[in-house]
């Protein structure tokens, strides 16, 4: 059990959500140029990442804070429309948790959490362009869409993965135009 | 003698300023560039050059505050974190788009020579040939052989790798080794050649100006592909890797950032421009510079300005506007068109190193007797990859399976753009708008121009024959782009100042002068006549060499 459930448990002991806000409970809010975001809205985000690229053998987006790039993109690189959208479909998207499994994201199980992420995916074998066969509102879709694109943008161009888990060289000084893939050669 | 006076002055210090710069003191004259912008150390100033791309904080993305300060630039690739600062502000420098102009500009020593795509093709006597048979704007005064010896100048100098092809329409060049197709590229290739040997349709490694052997203070290759970041190895052409510093060796070089020419000084008695006026962009003072000869190498568009705002009792409309075509006909290559898809098999094969460089498909249409339903062509630019990180298959979408597959690479994939040849339309055209001011107060370009009826159809080919040559070749899931074509996005201007046999109907002469004051010389993008469709660069620096030889040979005989 992480701290963080942990907190949330101890306060149901101490009293009811409805006397005690949970925004109340985690007083940390995080101040962005654009926009303000909670502690649990940072948690799920960061909750969400780590299901899509959870920590193995190898480090996951809690390792890497990927969590950070995520709200730094969302905050810079990001239309205020499009802000507004991602938060409407943040507060749709822990409905919908809530509707499914009466739970918090927080609380699931990993499980539960891949399955839940996966109705925002593709079924195996549709094709690329296919869209995810979910009732989803458009800002859902997006939400979901913006955090997972963002959580593989920052692993695919994370230190760890360009060093560790492919061979990024600043200066490669040479162009092997035929170069055999070995057995589990990395890009 | 006041300091203020050299033999020659140039004006802009990119592709073609650098080399009129090189060519001027080698020959020992003195010489000032007046560059409008900053000055840009080579490698010191390549601030991005060596960081890695998680060292950049949006990973070369760009930002809400980028897109509302670069307007225009944001409109296609070129605006990211990585090398911002290399671009115009465009706050400070704005024009006026009577229809819409995409005009990519770099204020700067060392101009767009930093930023550019380095494709380096030469031009054919067909390319020369073609308005005088067609009947389309003037015939070009020079042909082929006129420019053949300036080619290999230029080649030689700035470093063309390349292969010679023998492909009749495009002349093998004096090029570097060439670099090298991938597997996919090499079997398209192949079969491409063999699928098309009657058609005269090639398929060949891309001519670029990145060395591949070692030049005097340069460095081959590295396969970085990081050039529009300015290479630390100086292994693409550009001012500062290549002609500023030989220009500085002679010793006879002064170069002046900050120093925006608002006019060209015209004496009516000589009939000769006697030096260029200076307004200083940072204390807005302004001064005088003298010299015996100007060239006028500020970039198509803004060589025009230079000219127009030149404008005297005489020439009311500007230097160089007796002729009425001055800021007309102004061209680009239309692009935004072409095709992509994917190769099967191969997943035991990949490649090591980025290439910066690509294929190319040089021009097959409307030759050899062929008639479409328009004139002229285009060719193609491309390349087959990998898909590396970032592909996502839809049956690992999320979780640790998925994490480990973001490592493996991805689908091969093959993909070509056209840029097709732009007609010189007399209405295509720039002009001074002094209603709209710029930072500095001077009056700004208003740009009217677009495609038209000849392009639009040469489109439908560039789309459709990219299409069925991918196809041919076996490629699967061909899918067609073909966007609404928009001049300025080829960043290819060219135009405005057009070299011409008739004083009547052109800007210039034979050797790039200015008809009305015949010490000016415009030899950059500005005085081309028509625009083919090869990358033009090259060209240009072929007539800078040129007109620089003439120039002297005349300072000489005491003509000028």
């Amino acid at each position: 059990m992480d701290r963080r459930t942990a907190l949330k448990n101890l306060a149901l002991v101490i009293g009811s959500t409805a006397l005690l806000p949970r925004c109340t409970s985690h007083s940390s809010v995080a101040h962005f140029n654009s926009f303000d975001v909670t502690y649990d809205q940072q948690s799920l985000v960061l909750d969400m990442a780590e299901t899509i690229i959870p920590k193995t053998a190898t480090p996951g987006a809690t390792d890497l804070g990927l969590d950070k790039f995520i709200w730094l993109m969302l905050d810079d690189c990001t239309k205020t429309d499009d802000q507004k959208a991602f938060f409407k479909g943040m507060g749709e998207f822990s409905d919908l948790v809530k509707k499914t499994y009466n739970k918090d994201f927080a609380d699931c199980t990993k499980q539960e959490k891949m399955a839940l992420l996966s109705t925002f995916e593709k079924k195996p074998g549709d094709k690329k362009d296919a869209k995810p066969a979910n009732n989803y509102s458009k800002e859902l879709n997006g939400f979901f869409g913006t955090v997972k694109g963002l959580t593989v943008f920052g692993y695919t161009e994370s230190q760890y993965f360009m060093t560790k888990e492919i061979v990024y060289e600043l200066v490669p000084g040479r162009y092997n135009a035929m170069y055999p893939v070995k057995n589990n050669m990395k890009a | 003698m006041s300091t203020n006076t050299y033999d020659a002055i140039v004006i802009g210090s990119g592709i073609s300023g650098g080399w009129a710069a090189k060519e001027l003191t080698e020959k020992g004259l003195k010489t000032i560039m007046l560059e409008r912008g900053r000055d840009i150390k080579h490698v010191k100033d390549y601030v991005n050059a060596n960081k890695a791309p998680w060292e950049f904080p949006h990973r070369g993305g760009r930002t809400v505050q980028m897109e509302k300060d670069y307007p225009v630039l944001k409109r296609d690739y070129p605006l990211n974190e990585t090398n911002l600062d290399y671009w115009v502000n465009e706050k400070e420098s704005p024009y006026v788009e009577i229809k819409r102009f995409d005009w990519f500009r770099g204020y700067h020593v060392g101009g767009r020579s930093l930023m550019w795509g380095r494709q380096s093709y030469r031009w054919h006597d067909v390319n020369f040939e073609e308005n005088a048979k067609q009947g389309i704007g003037v015939d070009w005064p020079i042909r082929y052989k006129d420019l053949e010896p300036w080619y290999s100048h230029a080649e030689k100098f700035a470093g063309i790798s390349g292969n010679r092809d023998g492909v009749p329409i495009l002349p093998d060049g004096d090029f570097m080794p060439p670099m090298e197709m991938n597997c996919v590229e090499k079997d398209v290739a192949a079969r491409f050649n063999a699928y098309y040997k009657d058609k005269d349709r090639h398929f060949i490694i891309g001519r670029t100006a990145n060395i591949t052997k070692p030049l005097p203070g340069r460095t081959n290759c590295q396969y970085r592909n990081k050039c529009w970041l300015g290479c630390p190895f100086g292994a693409y052409f550009s001012t500062q890797s290549s002609t500023l510093p030989a220009a500085m060796a002679t010793g006879n070089l002064t170069v002046r950032p900050w120093s925006i020419v608002t006019k060209i000084l015209y004496d009516k008695d000589t009939k000769k421009a006697k030096g260029v006026e200076v307004l200083d962009a940072q204390n807005n003072q302004t001064y005088e510079y003298y010299a015996k000869i100007v060239f006028v190498n500020a970039s198509t568009l803004n060589s025009a300005w230079v000219l127009m705002n030149s404008a005297t009792d005489i020439w009311p409309d500007g230097l160089g506007s007796s002729s009425g075509e001055l800021g007309h006909n102004l061209m680009d290559h239309h692009l935004g068109v072409g095709a992509g898809g994917r190769v099967e098999g191969y997943d035991d094969k990949y490649y090591f190193g980025r290439r910066a460089n690509g294929i190319y498909i040089p021009r097959y249409r409307n030759l050899n007797g062929e008639k479409r339903d328009y004139i002229r062509g285009f060719g193609y630019q491309g390349g087959a990859g990998r898909d590396e990180w970032g592909r996502s298959i839809p049956e690992l979408s999320i979780g640790g399976a998925f994490k480990d597959a973001l490592a493996e690479p991805g689908e091969w994939n093959i993909g070509m753009g056209g840029f097709g040849e732009t007609l010189p339309y007399h209405e295509n055209r720039c002009y001074l708008d002094k209603n709209v001011k710029d930072h500095w107060g001077l009056p700004v370009l208003a740009i009217d121009a677009t495609c038209k009826d000849n392009e639009m159809k040469m489109r439908k080919d560039m789309a459709e024959d990219a299409k069925e040559m991918l196809e041919a070749c076996g490629v699967k899931d061909v899918h067609v782009f073909n966007s609404e074509p928009v001049l300025g996005r080829g960043i290819h201007e060219m135009g405005t100042a057009r070299m011409g046999r008739d004083p009547k109907t052109s800007v210039l002469n034979e050797w790039n002068q200015v008809w009305d004051a015949k010490n000016v010389f415009v030899t950059d993008g500005a005085c081309m006549t028509s625009a083919a469709c090869q990358n033009p660069s090259l060209t240009y620096m072929a007539l800078t060499a040129r007109a620089a030889n003439h120039a002297v040979e005349e300072l000489k005989k005491g003509n000028i």
